[in-house]
């Protein structure tokens, strides 16, 4: 099946590296694109072994294009959209997925850097490329650009335009015009192909010459917060146009900051997570864990095409969790600003249903279906409500899965009517979720004395 | 006879700032060339103790309307500007909607600006600053007329909280307002190219003897210069002097 893909140059080129400050930077880069990708289901394919070993006649900047399509053949790679990025870039954790956002056109970014810079490169090699006049509003940096296999014929060209004027290229590069290896060729290839370009994606995903844009600033007039402009606003951080000597520290600073962001432990359903509320902010819900805890049990795709119901939905927020994994939700809630709320927090899920019910006093046969696979409690906190609950689904869905919220609620009897029906071999314990007591963050302070959840089967 | 476009200056306290007359003078250029009609307001509408003559602009309709001035488009263009001679009728790119030109100069100044109006003024809002428009270039029509009058309504609203945030922060007078206010009520807009108005010159490193800048667009915006009371007047001068001495009136 053919995937995104983020193509990440790195080729550490051991003449040059006094100049790029050792490339100790790649490892910070390359965990964000890590995580990014393991977030987005996106492959993460980095570039480190040149396909050519003379680096001076083979420059990285140049093999990271001309030779992406032939290496990810190679690899055997099903590619769909390819994001070449380079090592300098150092991407948000939560950036969004910039490849729903191409209209599968050949993405770039207009370069207004360094106006000058460019226009003497444009100029340098007009000759060459027979006075073409290049439109300066379309030259886009080649370290972050988006291509798809439509654009392969383009790109091989380039590369055989390359290998074809090999010599002429690298005494434009290395003494004639002095600005810049591939950019400028590519431009003009790019322009003289007529590929249409995609130039209008925020520039947040292109955040070149940081310190040129003060983006290195905070509000230095306001309090307490110093967090930097591009870690706030940004979406790709591009540590270029500084001393490269100084690249290092300053993306190693950047990681000691929002590293801990960038746990790939989680990746994989951090995307879900941050849509929706926690205990920690928000005590009528479960907490991170609890759901991520029910996202690693359910989400192995085995759940794709089964029924949830939630009793106690109260506003929708692990509703919404439960409607990545499940095909179909019923969320019950009796309240009517919880149900308000509940539909509003997801007003964009198509396989939610919500469900208005006294559970206590209404029968479960007038509201909810008979063909329900897991069943998640978290309505009355009361015993006997917890052991009306358990038993009203034992009568109506059969021998469901059972996931309980609050097992280590105090005072308890949200534990005593679980622990009465594992005790008399109804239910039996599969495992705890959530957090533990000691580590769980409630809104509202309350502390917990047990675990704050627990998943159990029917015997 | 259709109406005409307009461009429309504010040209108060000029006397000592004899740059400005080299904007003014390019501008009418541009209006003959283009037959559009240049208005410049030499005179605050009210006392500007009471409002900052920046913010003024936005009694445009009501000029406009009380000098029996008939209007199409309008440009809204600050006088440290200088055009082009052969710059391209932008009126004909408008698609009759609000236009203005990305600023992308200092973020720092965009995004202080941004988060302390947030905080104090527009505090549930907020916007990308990948839409944030410089104001030293819009270009509106007579939709917009209802939108200038809640720029009036809320600056008087809120005037002191304006006037004590642009003097605390220094964060400008009407620009990041406008932008809030712009998402507010929904009003389409349309970033043009940097071409129109090219701002903060001196990060893009096109300033300069050899007036790469005139080759790279059409709209010369001298505002982010350092030293700008010495500076701003010699470049308004020197631009001025390379693109117009040699052309006829």
């Amino acid at each position: 099946m053919k995937k995104n893909v983020v193509w990440w140059p790195a080729i550490v080129h051991k003449e040059n590296a006094q100049k790029y400050g050792d490339y100790n930077y790649f490892e910070y880069t390359r965990k964000s694109w890590e995580y990014w990708c393991e977030r987005n289901d996106v492959l993460f394919v980095p570039f480190t072994e040149p396909v050519e070993d003379d680096l001076f006649r083979f420059r990285p900047n140049w093999q990271k294009i001309i030779f992406v399509f032939d290496e990810l053949e190679r690899l055997g790679i099903d590619y769909d959209q390819i994001f070449l990025a380079d090592s300098s870039c150092m991407i948000k954790w939560n950036a969004p997925n910039i490849f729903e956002l191409t209209d599968r056109k050949f993405v770039g970014w207009n370069d207004r850097d360094n106006m000058r810079w460019i226009y003497d490169s444009i100029q340098g090699y007009k000759s060459f490329f027979n006075g073409f006049e290049l439109d300066q509003y379309s030259y886009v940096s080649s370290g972050v650009i988006i291509f798809n296999e439509i654009h392969k014929e383009v790109i091989q060209g380039f590369k055989k335009l390359y290998l074809d004027n090999i010599d002429k290229f690298i005494d434009l590069q290395d003494n004639i015009v002095k600005k810049g290896n591939d950019q400028t060729p590519l431009n003009y290839w790019l322009q003289i192909n007529n590929v249409e370009l995609n130039l209008d994606l925020p520039i947040a995903f292109k955040l070149t010459h940081m310190h040129r844009k003060d983006l290195f600033s905070h509000n230095w007039q306001d309090g307490d917060d110093k967090t930097p402009f591009f870690i706030k606003y940004g979406y790709n951080w591009v540590f270029n146009g500084i001393p490269k000597d100084t690249r290092s520290t300053l993306i190693k600073e950047t990681w000691d900051l929002v590293g801990h962001n960038y746990n790939m432990d989680t990746a994989k359903y951090d995307k879900i997570l941050d849509e929706m509320l926690h205990k920690d902010t928000a005590k009528y819900t479960t907490s991170r864990k609890l759901k991520l805890d029910i996202l690693e049990k359910f989400g192995n795709g085995k759940y794709k095409d089964k029924t949830i119901v939630e009793i106690g939905a109260s506003q929708g927020q692990s509703t919404r969790m439960l409607s990545h994994i499940f095909k179909r939700v019923i969320a019950v809630e009796w309240d009517d600003w919880n149900l308000e709320q509940a539909h509003s927090n997801n007003s964009d899920r198509t396989n939610v249903e919500f469900v208005k019910m006294d559970l206590y006093n209404d029968k479960w046969e007038d509201h909810l279906p008979e063909d329900v696979d897991v069943v998640f409690i978290d309505a009355g906190h009361e015993y006997y409500q917890v052991k009306m609950d358990i038993e009203n689904s034992f009568k109506r869905f059969g021998n469901p899965i059972f996931i309980f919220d609050d097992y280590g609620f105090p005072p308890g009897e949200v534990k005593q009517a679980i622990d009465e029906k594992v005790n008399v071999g109804d239910l039996v314990i599969d495992k705890f979720i959530g957090e533990k007591p000691e580590d769980l963050v409630h809104a509202s302070g309350t502390k917990f004395f047990d675990m704050e959840g627990v998943i159990c089967n029917a015997k | 006879m259709p109406s005409k476009n307009i461009v429309f200056m504010i040209a108060v306290n000029t006397e000592n700032k004899k740059e400005y007359q080299y904007s003014i003078n390019s501008w009418k250029y541009f209006c003959k060339k283009n037959n559009a009609e240049l208005f410049l307001l030499d005179e605050s509408v009210v006392d500007q103790e009471e409002m900052h003559i920046i913010f003024q602009r936005y009694y445009l309709f009501d000029m406009l309307e009380h000098n029996e001035i008939d209007y199409n488009q309008i440009l809204m263009v600050d006088a440290d500007t200088i055009v082009h001679p052969d710059c391209p009728n932008f009126f004909e790119k408008t698609n009759d909607e609000y236009c203005l030109v990305h600023d992308d100069g200092s973020y720092d100044w965009i995004l202080r600006g941004m988060e302390h109006y947030h905080k104090y003024l527009f505090t549930d809002e907020w916007f990308n600053f990948w839409d944030y428009g410089n104001g030293g270039f819009q270009i509106v029509n007579k939709k917009h007329k209802s939108f200038f009058k809640e720029m009036i309504n809320l600056y008087f609203e809120n005037k002191e909280l304006i006037i004590q945030m642009s003097n605390k922060f220094g964060i400008g007078r009407d620009q990041t307002i406008l932008n809030f206010m712009l998402h507010r009520h929904k009003i389409d807009t349309k970033l043009l190219s940097y071409k129109y108005n090219m701002t903060c010159m001196p990060k893009k490193e096109i300033l300069g003897d050899d007036h790469l800048y005139s080759k790279l667009g059409w709209v010369y915006h001298f505002n982010g210069i350092p030293d700008k009371n010495t500076n701003v007047p010699l470049l308004m001068e020197k631009t001025y002097n390379f693109l117009y001495d040699n052309l006829d009136d």
